[in-house]
C-alpha cells in the first residue's frame, strides 16, 4: 500500500511563518497588559477579573485563528467539528462556575472588592 | 520567586536526604527487600534466558497497537493489585482499631497504622485504582481492540501510541517509588483544598501526588488523541459511522470527554503548583484564594473522568452479551445515542460531589436534576441489554457471567446514585461510607466490564481460551467478596460512619467491620484464583486452542482476523457490508475469502524514543517533587531535544513485501485449519462448508459483486 506524502494533505498545510509570529506577538502583547492591569492593580479585582478574561478570550481567538488555522473550509470540516463541539462544553463549564459561585458569595457573603452584588 | 522550605535543601540532591527513607518503617522495610530481590531476580532470569534482545526489540520498543494494550494491561493489573492491597490495610485497620480498648501494633494508637500513614495508603488506594489500574486497563483494551474493529492496521500515531504509554509507564513509577523514597500525598485522591497547601503539608507526598496526577493526563490526553483520530480516519471502506461496533462508538464517547476535560485537571494541579512552589494564592484559605474554586476544577474533570472509565466497560458489555445471547445487540441506534447522552450530560453534573458547598438551592437543584437525567441513557443501556437477552440462546460462559454481574452491580450502584442525586439526601449520607460504598459499585461495573473483556478478548489476542472452571471460580469468588464488603459498608453509611477513619469510636460497627475483613478475605482468595486461571490456562494451552471466531457467535469485525492477530491485523483491508459483519460474512459463507493477489503492506518502525522520552518523564517529575532544578532543568532539555530530533526522521515505516505477506497468511490459514479440524461442524463448520458446497459458491459470486476488490474472491 502506496503512502501519499502526508504533508500534501490540505487539512496538514497550514504552517505559516508569519501567522506563527504574528500569533507570538500578540499573545505576549495581551500577556504584558494583563501582567501590567495586576501590578499597577488599577482596577479593582472584579473589574480586574473581568478584564483577563477579555484578555485571554482575544488570546484564545487569535491562537484559533492564526496559529491553528481553523476556517470554515471543506479540508478542516474536522477541525470545525471540534470546535462546534467545544464552545457549548466551554459555556457549560465557565457558565455553571460563574452561577454557582456568585450564588455561594451571596450566602458566604464573600465578595470581590467592585463586584455588583456588593450592595446588598 | 520560590517558596522558602521547611527543612533543608540542597542543591545537588534538593530535599533528598537520606532520612527520606523510611527503612525503619516495620512494613516499608521489608516489603522494599522482598521488591528488591523480586527485581534481581526477574533480571536474572531474562539474562538467563538471553531474553534481553527480545524484549527490546519486540516489547520495548514496539509501536504494535495490541503489544502496547497487552502492556498497558500488564501495568493496570500490578496497578490493581498495588491498590487492592491498600484496600486490604484499610479494612483490616478499620477492623482493628475499634473503640478506645482496640490495641496498637508497629507504633500505632489502635490498629497498626498511624494516621499519617493511613491517610497516605488511601489517598493512593484512589489515585492508583481509578488512574493506574482502571484507565490503563481500559485504555489497554481500547488499544487492542478498537483498530481490529474498525478493519485498521494500527492507530493513526503508532509513535504517539508507545509515547502514551511510556509516559503512564512513567507516572505509575513515580507513585510506587514514594513507597520508598519519602511519602505519599494524605489528603485523599482527589486532594482537600487547601491541606495541600504547602503550610499545611510541608513534605514532598503532594507533590507526588501532583506529577503523578499530571502525567497520568498527559499520557490520557494523548492517548485520546491518538483513538479518535484512528477511529475518525482509518475505518476500512464501507465501515459508515452507523456499521461502526459498539465498542468502537463507546471508545469514542469516552475519548471525546477524556480529550475535552482532562485539561481542566491539568490546569488545576498547575495551579496547585504555582502555589506550593512559587508562593501564589489560587486556593488558600486566605489571601485572596478560593479554595473551592480547586474542588470545582476538579470535578469539571473528576466527573467527565468518571463516564471516561464507564462508557468503554459499558461497550464491552454490550459486545459480550449479544455474542453469548447469540443474538445481535437489541436497539443499536439507542445504544449509540445513549452512549453519547451520558457523555453529554457528563458535563452538567459536577456539583454534586460538592453540594454541601451551600451554592444554594437554584443552582443544587439543577445539579440533582441534571444529575438525575443520566439514569435515561443508562436505563436505556440496561433495558437494551435485557432484550438482546430476551429469547435468546443464552450461554453463562465466564465472560457472559463478568458482563451480568456487571448489569446487576450497574442497578444498585445506579439507584443509590439516584438517592445520593438528591441534595436533601446527599446532606445526610454526605462524606459517609454510603458514598464510598456507591462509587465503588460502580467502579466494580468496570472491574467486572475488564475481567469479561479479558476473557472474551484473550482468545483473539493470544491464540487460545482461558479456563473456563478457574475463570468462573475468579468470578464467584470475587462476586461474594463484593458482597461482604460492601452490603456492610452500606449498612454503615446509614449508621453513620464517616468516611477515612483511621480509628472507628463506635464499638457496635465492630461486626459489620469484620464481615468487610471476610469479603477482603475472599477477595484475596479470588486474587489466587485469577493468578491460578492464568497459570492453568497458560499451561493447557497447546489444548485450548482457537482459531478466527474463539466463541463461534461473535458478531464484529474483530472476529475476522486470525488468532493470535498478525502485526499487520489485516492481509487485505476487508471491505465492509454490514453492521455486524462478521456474523454478515457467517449468514452469507464469506468466512474463507481468500484474495486474489496480496499487496505490499506499510508499517511503522520500530523506535526507542517513546521509551527513553518515558524515563526522562519519570526523572522530570521525580526531581520536581524533590525540587532537585538541574535534573528537571536535564530531564526537561533532553524531552525536547529528543522530541525535536524525531520530528526530523522521515524513514519512520517499513514495508512488507506482497510475498512475505502471502507466505504469513498461508500460515495462519493452515494453523486455522488445524485447530479447526477436530471441531469441525461447530467452529470451523462455516469453512468447511464454503469450501465444498458449489451452490453457495454460486451465490458468493453474485453477492460478491460489491466486495471483490480488493479482497478478491474465494480460494
Amino acid at each position: 500500500m502506496s503512502h501519499d506524502n502526508p504533508l500534501q494533505h490540505p487539512e496538514v498545510q497550514v504552517a505559516s511563518g508569519r501567522g506563527y509570529l504574528l500569533t507570538f506577538l500578540v499573545s505576549t502583547l495581551l500577556m504584558g497588559v494583563a501582567l501590567f492591569l495586576v501590578t499597577s492593580h488599577s482596577v479593582a479585582p472584579f473589574g480586574l477579573m473581568l478584564a483577563l478574561s477579555l484578555c485571554a478570550g482575544l488570546a484564545v481567538i487569535v491562537q484559533i485563528y492564526f496559529l491553528m488555522h481553523m476556517d470554515l473550509s471543506e479540508a478542516q470540516i474536522w477541525n470545525t467539528f471540534a470546535l462546534v463541539l467545544t464552545i457549548p462544553l466551554f459555556i457549560l463549564a465557565i457558565g455553571l462556575t460563574a452561577w454557582m459561585f456568585q450564588e455561594l458569595y451571596q450566602r458566604t457573603m464573600v465578595m470581590l472588592p467592585g463586584m455588583p452584588g456588593m450592595l446588598h | 520567586m520560590l517558596v522558602d522550605l521547611q527543612g533543608p535543601w540542597s542543591p545537588l540532591l534538593g530535599r533528598l536526604a537520606l532520612s527520606q527513607i523510611p527503612y525503619e518503617n516495620h512494613i516499608l522495610a521489608p516489603l522494599f527487600v522482598v521488591v528488591v530481590i523480586l527485581g534481581l531476580a526477574i533480571i536474572a532470569a531474562i539474562s538467563y534466558f538471553g531474553k534481553w534482545g527480545y524484549l527490546w526489540r519486540e516489547w520495548l520498543t514496539t509501536v504494535d497497537h495490541k503489544k502496547i494494550g497487552i502492556m498497558y494491561i500488564l501495568i493496570g493489573l500490578v496497578m490493581l493489585f498495588r491498590g487492592f492491597m491498600d484496600a486490604l490495610m484499610i479494612r483490616t485497620q478499620q477492623a482493628m482499631a475499634v473503640g478506645p480498648d482496640a490495641p496498637g501494633y508497629l507504633g500505632a494508637l489502635h490498629g497498626y497504622l498511624a494516621p499519617y500513614h493511613f491517610g497516605q495508603i488511601y489517598s493512593a488506594h484512589g489515585v492508583i485504582m481509578i488512574l493506574l489500574a482502571a484507565t490503563p486497563l481500559l485504555v489497554g483494551i481500547m488499544n487492542v481492540i478498537v483498530p481490529l474493529q474498525i478493519g485498521a492496521r494500527d492507530m493513526a500515531y503508532p509513535y504517539l501510541n508507545a509515547l502514551g504509554l511510556w509516559v503512564t509507564a512513567a507516572a505509575a513509577a513515580l507513585v510506587m517509588v514514594s513507597l520508598f523514597v519519602g511519602d505519599f500525598s494524605h489528603n485523599g485522591w482527589f486532594g482537600i483544598a487547601p491541606i495541600f497547601e504547602l503550610s499545611y503539608s510541608p513534605g514532598v507526598g503532594v507533590d507526588y501526588w501532583m506529577w503523578v496526577m499530571q502525567l497520568t493526563a498527559l499520557g490520557s490526553t494523548l492517548g485520546s488523541i491518538n483513538i479518535l483520530a484512528t477511529v475518525v480516519k482509518m475505518r476500512a471502506p464501507g465501515m459508515t459511522w452507523l456499521r461502526l461496533p459498539i465498542f468502537t462508538w463507546a471508545a469514542v464517547a469516552s475519548n471525546i470527554i477524556a480529550l475535552t476535560s482532562f485539561p481542566a485537571l491539568t490546569v488545576a494541579l498547575a495551579l496547585i503548583g504555582f502555589d506550593r512552589y512559587l508562593g501564589t494564592h489560587f486556593f488558600t484559605a486566605g489571601l485572596g484564594g478560593n479554595l473551592m474554586l480547586y474542588t470545582n476544577l476538579f470535578w469539571i474533570w473528576g466527573h467527565p473522568e468518571v463516564y471516561f472509565v464507564i462508557l468503554p466497560a459499558f461497550g464491552m458489555i454490550s459486545e459480550i452479551i449479544p455474542t453469548f445471547s447469540e443474538k445481535p445487540l437489541f436497539g443499536y441506534v439507542t445504544m449509540v445515542l445513549a452512549t453519547f447522552g451520558i457523555a453529554g450530560a457528563s458535563w452538567a453534573v459536577w456539583l454534586h460531589h460538592f453540594f454541601t458547598m451551600g451554592a444554594g438551592p437554584a443552582v443544587n437543584s439543577f445539579f440533582s436534576v441534571a444529575t438525575m437525567l443520566v439514569g435515561i441513557p443508562t436505563g436505556v443501556k440496561v433495558f437494551n441489554w435485557a432484550f438482546t437477552m430476551y429469547r435468546g440462546r443464552l450461554r453463562f460462559e465466564t465472560a457472559m457471567l463478568w458482563a451480568v454481574g456487571a448489569v446487576f452491580l450497574l442497578l444498585l450502584g445506579g439507584l443509590t446514585g439516584m438517592m445520593l442525586a438528591i441534595p436533601a439526601i446527599n446532606y445526610m449520607v454526605h462524606n459517609s461510607v454510603f458514598v464510598i460504598a456507591h462509587f465503588h459499585q460502580m467502579l466494580l461495573v468496570i472491574v467486572y466490564a475488564i475481567f469479561g473483556a479479558v476473557t472474551y478478548w484473550w482468545p483473539k489476542v493470544f491464540g487460545f481460551k482461558l479456563n473456563e472452571a478457574w475463570g468462573k471460580a475468579v468470578f464467584w469468588l470475587f462476586t461474594a467478596g463484593s458482597v461482604l464488603v460492601f452490603v456492610p459498608m452500606f449498612t454503615l453509611g446509614f449508621m453513620g460512619m464517616t468516611r477515612r477513619l483511621d480509628y472507628v469510636f463506635n464499638t457496635q460497627w465492630q461486626p459489620l467491620l469484620d464481615i468487610q475483613v471476610l469479603g477482603i478475605a475472599v477477595y484475596s482468595l479470588s486474587v489466587l484464583a485469577f493468578v491460578g486461571m492464568l497459570y492453568v490456562s497458560i499451561r493447557d494451552h497447546a489444548k485450548n486452542q482457537v482459531s478466527v471466531d474463539a466463541w463461534g457467535t461473535a458478531r464484529s469485525l474483530e472476529w475476522m482476523t486470525p488468532s493470535p492477530v498478525p502485526f499487520y491485523n489485516f492481509a487485505v483491508v476487508p471491505h465492509i457490508n454490514a453492521r455486524d459483519e462478521w456474523a454478515w460474512r457467517k449468514e452469507h459463507g464469506f468466512t474463507d475469502l481468500r484474495p486474489d493477489h496480496y499487496e505490499d503492506i506499510h508499517m511503522p518502525k520500530n523506535t526507542g524514543i517513546p521509551l527513553i522520552l518515558g524515563a526522562l518523564m519519570f526523572l522530570l517529575g521525580f526531581g520536581l517533587t524533590w525540587r532537585i532544578w538541574w535534573l528537571c532543568a536535564l530531564s526537561l532539555a533532553l524531552i525536547i531535544a529528543l522530541v525535536i530530533i524525531r520530528s526530523f526522521d522521515s524513514d519512520t515505516g517499513y514495508t512488507i513485501p506482497a510475498d512475505e505477506v502471502e507466505r504469513m497468511e498461508r500460515g495462519h490459514h493452515e494453523r486455522a485449519r488445524a485447530v479447526d479440524l477436530p471441531a469441525a461442524g461447530v467452529l470451523g463448520g462455516a469453512i468447511a462448508y464454503g469450501q465444498a458446497d458449489p451452490a453457495v459458491k454460486g451465490q458468493g459470486a453474485a453477492l460478491g459483486g460489491g466486495m471483490t476488490s480488493p479482497e478478491g474472491s474465494r480460494v
